[in-house]
C-alpha cells in the first residue's frame, strides 16, 4: 500500500476515538440535566461544573481530531 | 429622527457592497490554502541573533501584549475618573473578573487572593490571543515562500512587476477570501502581500501568514502548561510546607507501624504499604497535566484553524461564517478552561491529604 494511502487511512482510523468523546459528553449532559431537575436552586453550580467537564472530555476528541490533522497535513 | 434611519440603512448597504465585492474577488482569484505546519513559521528572512527567530505567533503574543496594556490602562483611567461601576469594555472584563473571583472564592478560600492572577492571568492571555484567529489579516496577510521539496505549493507566475498569480493549472493568486462577518464597514480581508523570494517559475510556492494564532504554536500552550504545574507545586509548598511532600512520599502508616509493631494486624502494614505506593502513583497526574494542559488547547485551535483554512480555500466568500461562530465559541471557552483548571488544582494543592475530601460548595 502507499505511503499516502495509509496516512489518509490512518487519519479516518483515528477520527473513530470521537465515540468515545460523544457517549461522554452526552452522559455528562444526562447528569446535569437530572441534577437541575432535582435542585433547580443549584442550576449555576451545576452548569459551571458541567461546562469544565465537558471541556476535559471534548479534549479527547480533540487529541483524536489532532493526530488525524498532522497525518492529513503535516506528515 | 432622520440620523439612526440614515445610518442603519448605510450600514446594510455597505455589508452587502463588502459580501458582492468578496464573492466576485474570490471568483476572479481563487483563494488558496496556506502553508499548515506545526512549527510557527519565521517573520524575516534571517535570524534576529544566533539563532533566535523572531515567528509568527511571537508577533500574535506581541499583539495580544499591547491590547492587554492597552485594556488595562483603559480600566484604570476609568477607576481614576471615580467611576463606581465601569462601564463598556473595560467594564465588562471587570465583570468578568469580579465573576471568576467569586468562583475562586467559593473554591479555594483563603487562598483566592494568591490563586487568582494566575487564573486571571492565563484566562486573559489566551482569550486575547484565541479571539485574534477572527481579526481579518490574521492568517490571511502573508508571503510566498518557497516550499521544501517534499510538501504541496503552487506554481506562480509574476502578473503585474512584484504581484504574483499562481499558474492557471492549480488556482489563482496567493489571496485568502476574508473573514466574511462584520456588520460594520471593516474590511473583508482580501489583503494579499504575494511578495515572492525567488523568480524561479518551477519552484513551488506556499503562503506564510505574517501572524499567526499563538495557541497554535505547542511553545505557547506548553510554557503556560509547565508554568501552571509549577506555580500550583510552589503554591503547595507554601501552604503546606513539607506536607507538599508527604502527598507523595505517604509513610505515615509505615512510620507508626515501625514504633509500635502490630503482629495481630498484619492488614494494617499492608495497607500502609499501598498508600505509600498510592502516593508515588500521584505523581504521574502531575506529569500528565502538562500534556493534558498542552494539547487540549493546542488541539481545539489548531484544528479550528486549519479548518478555518481549508473551507475558506474551498468554498469562498461566505464559507467561513460557521467557523469562525465554532472559533468565537471555543476560543474562549478554552480559555475559561485552561484557568480553571489551574485554579482548581492550585486550591487542591493547598489542602492537606486528610481535608482533600471536605472542600467546596
Amino acid at each position: 500500500m502507499e505511503a499516502d494511502a495509509a496516512r489518509l487511512i490512518g487519519a479516518s482510523v483515528a477520527m473513530l476515538g470521537t465515540i468515545g468523546a460523544g457517549l461522554g459528553i452526552g452522559m455528562i449532559g444526562m447528569g446535569a440535566v437530572q441534577g437541575i431537575a432535582r435542585n433547580p436552586d443549584a442550576a449555576g453550580d451545576i452548569q459551571t461544573n458541567m461546562i469544565l467537564s465537558i471541556a476535559f472530555a471534548e479534549a479527547v476528541a480533540i487529541y483524536c481530531l489532532m493526530v488525524a490533522l498532522l497525518l492529513v497535513f503535516v506528515a | 429622527m432622520e440620523q439612526p434611519k440614515k445610518r442603519r440603512g448605510v450600514n446594510r448597504l455597505l455589508f452587502l457592497l463588502v459580501l458582492i465585492g468578496s464573492v466576485f474577488a474570490c471568483v476572479t482569484f481563487t483563494p488558496i490554502m496556506p502553508h499548515v505546519q506545526l512549527a510557527a513559521e519565521p517573520v524575516t528572512a534571517g535570524p534576529l541573533f544566533a539563532d533566535f527567530y523572531i515567528t509568527n505567533t511571537l508577533v500574535a503574543v506581541l499583539i495580544a501584549d499591547v491590547i492587554l496594556i492597552i485594556l488595562a490602562l483603559a480600566i484604570r483611567r476609568q477607576i481614576r475618573k471615580g467611576v463606581i461601576v465601569l462601564t463598556g469594555i473595560p467594564g465588562a472584563f471587570a465583570a468578568i473578573l469580579e465573576g471568576f473571583y467569586g468562583m475562586t472564592v467559593s473554591t479555594a478560600g483563603k487562598w483566592a487572593k494568591k490563586i487568582f492572577p494566575y487564573f486571571a492571568t492565563i484566562f486573559l492571555l489566551v482569550l486575547i490571543v484565541n479571539l485574534m484567529s477572527l481579526f481579518p489579516g490574521i492568517d490571511t496577510i502573508g508571503i510566498l515562500r518557497p516550499v521544501e521539496p517534499g510538501h504541496d505549493g503552487y506554481a506562480i507566475e509574476p502578473v503585474v512587476g512584484e504581484i504574483y498569480t499562481i499558474k492557471e493549472a492549480e488556482h489563482d493568486e496567493a489571496e485568502e477570501a476574508g473573514h466574511d462577518e462584520g456588520a460594520l464597514a471593516e474590511e473583508a480581508g482580501h489583503d494579499e502581500e504575494a511578495e515572492s523570494v525567488g523568480h524561479d517559475e518551477e519552484a513551488l510556492y506556499g503562503f506564510f501568514p505574517f501572524v499567526r494564532v499563538a495557541s497554535t504554536d505547542l511553545n505557547f500552550t506548553l510554557s503556560l502548561a509547565i508554568i501552571s504545574v509549577v506555580m500550583t507545586q510552589v503554591l503547595g509548598f507554601q501552604a503546606l510546607g513539607k506536607g507538599n511532600l508527604t502527598k507523595y512520599w505517604n509513610a505515615q502508616g509505615l512510620k507508626e507501624a515501625w514504633k509500635k509493631p502490630q503482629f495481630g494486624n498484619p492488614m494494617s502494614l499492608i495497607i500502609s504499604f499501598i498508600q505509600l505506593i498510592a502516593g508515588l502513583l500521584e505523581i504521574i497526574p502531575e506529569i500528565a497535566k502538562v500534556f493534558s494542559f498542552t494539547f487540549r488547547l493546542f488541539g481545539v485551535i489548531f484544528a479550528g484553524s486549519v479548518l478555518l483554512f481549508f473551507i475558506g480555500s474551498k468554498i469562498g466568500a461566505v464559507g467561513q461564517t460557521g467557523v469562525l461562530f465554532l472559533e468565537l465559541l471555543f476560543g474562549p471557552l478554552q480559555a475559561f478552561v485552561f484557568g480553571m483548571l489551574t485554579m482548581v488544582f492550585m486550591s487542591l494543592a493547598t489542602q492537606s491529604h486528610g481535608h482533600a475530601d471536605e472542600e467546596q460548595h
